[in-house]
């Protein structure tokens, strides 16, 4: 599904360098979440896998279904099947959701919708999201709560059924009973589309009780730099980012 | 909706309403507003000169000036709005989107002299450059009396580019997106109409 191959990136403004020789693959099927502190780069890796503008990639490769894809635009990755779920969704106001996920439709799948089916399926949506119907007409993510905004972004996952998801810190600004919304929504999803791989960035183990991991990988100063299985995540929160490094020298010595 | 014809000329405006108007050529108009009067304008303005004048007239009196424009030449806007009594409103939202690498020039003036009390005079002005166009925009308010509420805006540049890469992200294309976005900007208001149909289309060609 998705192969990183050594990939360095720096900012295009500052030339910093965020990603260092960052490699991880991710086959179909399978669910990837990163881990890791503040400011290591992991959102930045969602990005730079979009082909967001701020972003230059020095070296390395992203191969997507065996195809290299950092040539591509940002609208061509999403139509081979990419979706970012964002952190913070950009407000837009005066385009409606409803307007904007008819675009979307329409330009990834190049055909005339067929409006009875597109919202039947709106509707079913938002009522397995818990979202009010009323919110399908508003601006493009304007006054919407964080919540909103997130079962937002799971809305469209839902409606342009990606075959390679990135959830960027979707737990963020979520309670708990909305947490388990998304997340049921998300399972179902995969449970319909066995294929789809995902990628979860997240800072708390919290979301992968809901959403069960394959792999784990902690990553500090923009490269991955431990792998393993949910244990993984749970060591961290208990001990920290430094201090998993201490137990696992405390343990390798014994 | 209430429909009057509207050329070129001065017209009085004794009753509440809204209007629609859509001009591909050069157009001068006063509105007089009366007493108690709300008056919404949706005005479309495809690649022409335009130079408005809103007197307001008799107390309560109200105007909300929705002004959009597409510009691909040289071309002036000027909306001026007077405050001649005391008890009037003002909010005036002037959006534009300069194509080519030409000049458009926003000249917005909100008047309030020194004997009339209790106004408010808003107004709000967006020019986007497609290209490398020459824009301006002089958002004037020439307030002489401490009791009035007031605010001015303007803003010159190009799209964010936050906005284009959240709507590429689901496979929209750069064009596309951009014709999402104008129309955000130009036509975030208005309400079915003939006039907004014919704008449309000049939108769908940028």
């Amino acid at each position: 599904m998705l192969e990183i191959d050594k990939i360095n990136v720096i900012t295009k403004d500052s030339k910093s360098k965020i990603l260092k020789d960052l490699s991880l693959k991710i086959n179909d099927g399978e669910i990837h979440a990163i881990m890791g502190p503040n400011g290591t780069g992991k959102s930045t890796l969602s990005k730079v896998i979009m082909g967001n503008y701020k972003y230059e990639l020095t070296s390395g490769d992203i191969i997507f279904n065996n195809k290299s894809i950092i040539n591509l635009s940002v609208d061509e990755r999403a139509k081979l099947g990419i979706f970012l779920a964002m952190q913070d969704p950009t407000v837009i106001d005066g385009v409606t959701n409803s307007e904007f996920l008819k675009t979307a439709t329409t330009e990834l799948t190049n055909e005339r919708i067929n409006y009875f089916d597109f919202i039947k399926n709106i509707d079913k949506c938002l009522k397995d999201l818990e979202l009010s119907e009323d919110m399908i007409h508003r601006s493009l993510n304007k006054g919407f709560s964080g919540g909103e905004k997130k079962k937002n972004e799971i809305l469209q996952l839902k409606m342009l059924k990606p075959k390679f998801i990135i959830l960027d810190e979707i737990d963020s600004g979520l309670d708990v009973d909305s947490l388990k919304i998304v997340c049921h929504n998300i399972n179902d999803y995969l449970k319909e589309n066995k294929d789809t791989s995902v990628l979860i960035i997240t800072h708390y183990p919290r979301i992968l009780e809901y959403i069960n991991p394959d792999y784990v990988h902690i990553m500090t100063d923009g490269k991955i730099t431990k792998s393993g299985n949910i244990e993984l995540a749970f060591e961290t929160e208990k001990n920290g980012y430094n201090g998993i490094n201490d137990v696992r020298k405390k343990i390798s010595n014994e | 909706m209430n429909k009057i014809d509207i050329g070129n000329k001065e017209i009085t405006i004794t009753s509440s309403k809204e209007l629609y108007i859509y001009d591909k050529e050069a157009n001068n108009r006063i509105y007089n507003i009366e007493k108690d009067v709300v008056l919404k304008v949706y005005h479309y303005n495809y690649d022409s000169n335009s130079k408005v004048v809103i007197n307001l007239n008799h107390e309560s009196a109200e105007v909300e000036y929705h002004y959009s424009t597409i510009n691909y030449n040289d071309n002036n806007t000027s909306i001026t709005v007077n405050h001649n009594i005391k008890n009037t409103i003002s909010n005036i939202y002037n959006h534009g989107v300069n194509v080519l690498n030409n000049k458009l020039h926003f000249d917005i003036c909100g008047i309030v002299p020194k004997n009339i009390e209790n106004c408010i005079c808003n107004q709000e002005n967006q020019i986007i450059n497609l290209t490398n166009g020459n824009s301006t925009i002089l958002p004037k308010l020439l307030i002489d009396n401490y009791n009035v509420s007031s605010s001015h805006s303007a803003y010159i540049g190009k799209f964010k580019e936050d906005s284009l890469f959240y709507l590429m992200s689901r496979g929209i294309s750069y064009d596309t997106a951009i014709k999402l976005l104008v129309s955000s900007l130009l036509i975030n208001s208005g309400k079915d109409s003939e006039e907004l149909n014919m704008f449309k289309e000049n939108i769908e060609n940028i």
